[in-house]
């Protein structure tokens, strides 16, 4: 049995699965004073239904980090860089603590100028003297060389151990190797600021478990890149957590459809519809990260998009064209708003009856007369009007994809195009929405059993994945795996069958000692290249990259049921 | 957050999987760090810079600006005609308004591709600006256009392609053709007896440092612009001037690189040579990438950056001066005759012997232009090489008149009945017409 809950920002839903379905499933009231309070609450109810003998893991995703730095209560974080030559840092200057030192590595990792420890133990000192306790450490190009990022570490520890003078310190290239010195400075500075109010929610989420006799349950986080993680790792890299919801989204559309084709995901909510493209079977990962507030990061996420129509959406009438969203003015007159939605506008067309469907006719009629139109003709013209915006922004995200940048000509050659076939809705709408938006979109349209509550069921079945990246330098001989901060030295004859077989290992055997054992199968090389270096007219060597990941996937479908 | 003044697209083509040979400096590795660079700054997060991905230039493209022999495919790959269809996709996105500039960083790279083609030569097999430029001619009407190649190797390709042109102004900027291939590119070249001043050749001598880059730009290469008064400006923006390239003997740095281009203000770019990939194009890439954007990039240093080292002997800067007066004085007044040709009847003849260093081809050539007085003249070339026999290329002009077209017309059925030319190619821009024979 496992369990899935997404604290959402509405309802907390919950399920409980195994391979014969759901076996229950509830909706509570988020509290977004205690979180807590919504998880326990959710997880009482599933286990008053259930065998809680039976359950062996819970995944989690919660809105806790995003929530706390939207809402600005965040913990100040000591923000330390070596940014090296190029771009003024100061332009992504991203809070008071912010210092910057000399020093600079380039981009093959040779360390060009020293870093200047006096410096350091300058901004160190400004730090404490702030009480400030958590650090976020970046250097550019530290993900080919983390050499001043470690001594950045070494000066504020001064040792081995725990940390005397910080609490929490994340270096930059922790995170990833992926290139992107401003998105690396972001996150860390981030996964700092939410660090120890995610560590106190964990530590609550465990007592509780301990409560409810769950204390053998394996807990795993959502990421935003439709996988998840262990609890334990989640408490060292909580940026990761963030914005996981439309990824338990898409994770469920992917449990309960059998997705083979290229295909778009709508999940229409209250306020939003997110949209998802998969390509095949798979959903795709955006390129870079997401944003978090205003900034870049380098957190891996599913590709979504968010559009501005809901069920909840105003409706507007400009020179005789009506309009749904973006802005949301209430709730539907017919749960007691006062301004017309697009949940009103379904009522009046006669496609559903949620609420006072009468309340809902008569403001359409009253917006009708404003305008000088027909009641009926105005409410079907929004549904189409939200539909049409839906497929809309969809034709131009498939087009932004088909548009991406590519570097090779085999790519440019063979980079296939996505053409969806097949649309799959979900949320609150979805059985309604389903005749207006087959006849914009033209294409076979699925809304899966369960659809209200596939997010948990997401959330239940997301399975854990992990990313590295290897870079090997056989010139430098030295092969390096920024977010294993592994390096070792590696002979000059080093290949990239080598690198593509290292990556696996590495990856398999860090999952593993994380308590996730997978199959070698499971892993996957998503980008690998060896390029010679040359110096005069002699190869002196080979610069070679490898990407590997865990592909996001569910443990099982629930696909084929009645 | 970073906003850019202009907003900027960014062709990035690498061309991963494409080299000349393992160790040739136009080779895999030769972006690799330009992109690393880009990435790790986070160019592409700055709001109004984005980067697309190529276009693939079609064999009509590149017809509108060289006769190929024996035909396109034969002398290109997949990656020529990906850089060309680059540096289409570049001037697109100006053109539709998408960007105020856009940058084609791509490979290979086309300056010394010439109007006839039977190989690579210098690296290059089609210039990619000429192909680009071709293209903004016949899809978007455009008829004024500026080229100023900064290269550090003479644009001979590129010069040779607009001799004839009076639209189309070409400034090259390189070093002293006495020190370096391709061994042209001196202030006498200035163009054919149509275009007259249009073509202008600003040789530097070895040593020159962006004091010297920015002087000729400022005495010769602006006012220029300034009387030219062009539609569109394009850089063919080589990266071989710096002071750390392996095959040149210039003093560029990063920061000269991005002057130029702030002063100079392009609508397009065009990456062409530059072969210091570890220790120059990243940074310069990124100097001009900014500069393009109209973003600071006083913060861009290179590794073995030494102002005091790279400082501009007196005598050049006082030889650059002379070079400047020359130059300038060439577009405001510009010789009656041309000095390298020869006049027979209505016709003007020029003899014409290329080196395809690259591909190690000699071709000999006779080109002949109708001097119409009523449009830029017929163009007739007659070519042949050790690749190939006796071939002959055709072109009727853009907004060619009635009789330049119809004496086209009859050459081109006199040539095919004679039966000399191998291969004959025929290229009407008036009514967009592409014949080829021979095959």
């Amino acid at each position: 049995m496992l369990l899935g809950i997404d604290v959402g920002g509405t309802h907390t839903d919950a399920v409980a699965v195994d391979r014969n379905g759901v076996a229950a499933s509830c909706k509570v009231r988020t509290d977004h004073a205690d979180l807590l309070v919504s998880v326990r609450g959710a997880l009482e109810n599933i286990l008053s239904r259930v065998d809680r003998a039976q359950v062996r893991r819970l995944n989690l995703s919660t809105t806790l980090s995003t929530n706390a730095i939207v809402e600005g209560r965040t913990e100040e974080v000591g923000v330390l860089l070596i940014p090296g030559p190029g771009i003024d840092p100061y332009n992504a200057m991203l809070c008071r603590h912010f210092h910057v030192l000399s020093g600079s590595i380039d981009h093959r990792g040779t360390e060009v100028k020293r870093l200047d420890q006096a410096e350091v133990a300058a901004a160190v000192d400004s730090c404490l003297k702030a009480d400030i306790r958590v650090f976020a450490v970046a250097g550019k190009f530290s993900t080919r060389n983390p050499r001043h990022e470690n001594a950045v570490r070494l000066a504020l520890c001064r040792g081995e151990g725990a940390c005397a003078r910080a609490d929490f310190l994340t270096l930059g290239h922790e995170l990833g190797g992926r290139l992107n010195f401003p998105r690396r400075t972001a996150t860390a500075f981030f996964n700092g600021a939410v660090w120890r109010l995610y560590n106190r929610f964990a530590d609550a989420v465990e007592k509780t478990l301990a409560d409810l006799n769950l204390g053998h349950v394996k807990v795993n986080v959502l990421k935003a890149d439709g996988g998840t993680f262990p609890l334990a790792l989640s408490r060292r890299m909580p940026v990761q957590s963030i914005f996981s919801g439309p990824a338990a989204s898409v994770m469920g559309i992917i449990a309960l459809c059998d997705i083979t084709h290229d295909s778009v995901i709508l999940d229409i909510g209250g306020t939003t519809t997110d949209i998802a493209v998969f390509a095949g079977g798979a959903p795709l990962v955006e390129q870079d990260g997401i944003h978090i507030g205003s900034h870049p990061t380098l957190v891996r996420a599913l590709k979504v998009h968010s559009i501005g129509i809901g069920g909840d959406s105003a409706l507007t009438v400009l020179n005789g064209v009506v309009r749904v969203g973006p802005n949301r003015l209430g709730p539907a007159v017919a749960e007691g708003g006062s301004v017309p939605t697009l949940v009103d506008a379904l009522n009046a067309a006669g496609l559903c009856a949620l609420g006072d469907a009468e309340a809902s006719r008569s403001a359409l009629a009253v917006l009708a007369r404003t305008h000088g139109r027909e009641p009926e003709a105005l409410a079907k013209e929004a549904v189409d009007a939200a539909a049409g915006s839906i497929h809309a922004a969809v034709r131009e995200m498939t087009a932004e994809i088909n548009d991406r940048p590519v570097y090779t000509i085999h790519e440019l050659l063979e980079g296939r195009r996505i053409v969806p076939k097949k649309v799959y809705v979900m949320g609150g709408p979805a059985e309604v929405m389903k005749m207006p938006l087959f006849r914009k979109f033209q294409l076979s349209t699925e809304v899966p059993p369960d659809y209200a509550v596939a997010n948990a069921v997401g959330a239940a079945l997301t399975r854990s994945t992990w990313d590295l990246e290897l870079f090997a330098d056989t010139e430098k001989n030295v092969l390096f795996i920024p977010s294993l901060q592994h390096r070792e030295n590696i002979p000059r004859t080093y290949t990239l069958e080598e690198a593509k077989r290292d990556a696996v290992r590495h990856l398999l055997g860090h999952l593993g000692s994380l308590g996730v054992v997978l199959d070698s199968a499971e892993a996957q090389i998503t980008r690998a290249d060896s390029f010679n270096m040359v110096d005069g007219l002699a190869t002196v060597g080979r610069n070679i990259r490898v990407k590997c990941q865990v592909k996001p996937g569910v443990a099982f479908r629930l696909t084929g049921r009645a | 957050m970073l906003k850019a003044v202009n907003s900027l697209g960014i062709i990035f083509f690498p061309a991963f999987d494409w080299s000349i040979s393992p160790t040739h400096p136009e080779r895999e590795e030769r972006l690799l760090y330009t992109q690393d660079q880009l990435k790790e700054e986070g160019l592409f997060d700055i709001e109004g810079i984005r980067e697309y991905k190529p276009g693939v230039a079609s064999v009509e493209d590149v017809e509108r600006a060289h006769f190929c022999f024996p035909e396109v495919d034969a002398v290109t790959t997949r990656s020529h005609l990906i850089s060309a269809g680059g540096a289409i996709t570049a001037a697109k996105l100006v053109m539709d308004k998408v960007h105020d500039r856009a940058f084609a960083l791509v490979r290979p790279p086309g300056h010394h591709a010439m109007k006839v083609v039977h190989g690579s030569r210098g690296f290059c097999n089609i210039n990619i600006e000429a192909v680009m430029i071709e293209w903004l001619r016949e899809h978007y009407g455009v008829r004024r256009i500026a080229v100023v190649d900064t290269d550090c190797h003479h644009g001979d390709g590129t010069q040779d392609i607009y001799w004839h042109d009076p639209d189309v102004l070409f400034i090259s900027l390189h070093q002293d053709g006495r020190t370096l291939y391709p061994g042209t590119g001196f202030p006498k070249e200035c163009g054919g007896p149509t275009a007259l001043g249009r073509t202008i050749n600003i040789p530097l001598p070895p040593g020159a440092s962006d004091e010297g880059l920015l002087m000729a730009l400022d005495r010769v290469v602006l006012p220029i612009l300034a009387d030219f008064q062009p539609e569109i400006i394009v850089n063919s923006a080589g990266q071989d001037n710096h002071f750390s390239d392996p095959i040149t003997n210039m003093n560029i740095t990063a920061q000269g690189y991005a002057e130029l281009n702030r002063r100079l203000a392009p609508h397009l770019a065009v990456l062409e040579g530059g072969y210091a990939i570890q220790g120059a194009l990243p940074y310069v890439n990124l100097g001009i990438c900014l500069a393009m954007a109209g973003l600071d990039s006083s913060g861009v240093r290179e590794p073995g950056f030494d102002p005091e080292r790279l400082r501009q002997p007196r005598k050049v800067t006082d030889y650059i001066a002379e070079v400047c007066e020359i130059a300038g004085g060439l577009y405001f007044n510009p010789p009656k005759e041309p000095k390298d040709g020869v006049f027979a009847d209505k016709w003007f003849v020029r003899r014409k012997n290329i080196y395809y260093d690259t591909d190690e081809i000699t071709e000999a050539q006779t080109e002949m232009l109708r001097l119409c007085g009523n449009c830029r003249g017929l163009l007739k070339i007659e070519s042949r090489s050790t690749n190939n026999p006796l071939c002959l290329g055709l072109e009727i002009p853009f907004h060619a008149c009635d009789e330049c077209r119809d004496l086209g017309y009859k050459i081109l059925e006199e040539s095919q009945l004679k039966g000399e030319f191998r291969y004959i190619q025929f290229v009407n821009k008036r009514e967009k017409e592409f014949v080829r024979y021979g095959f």
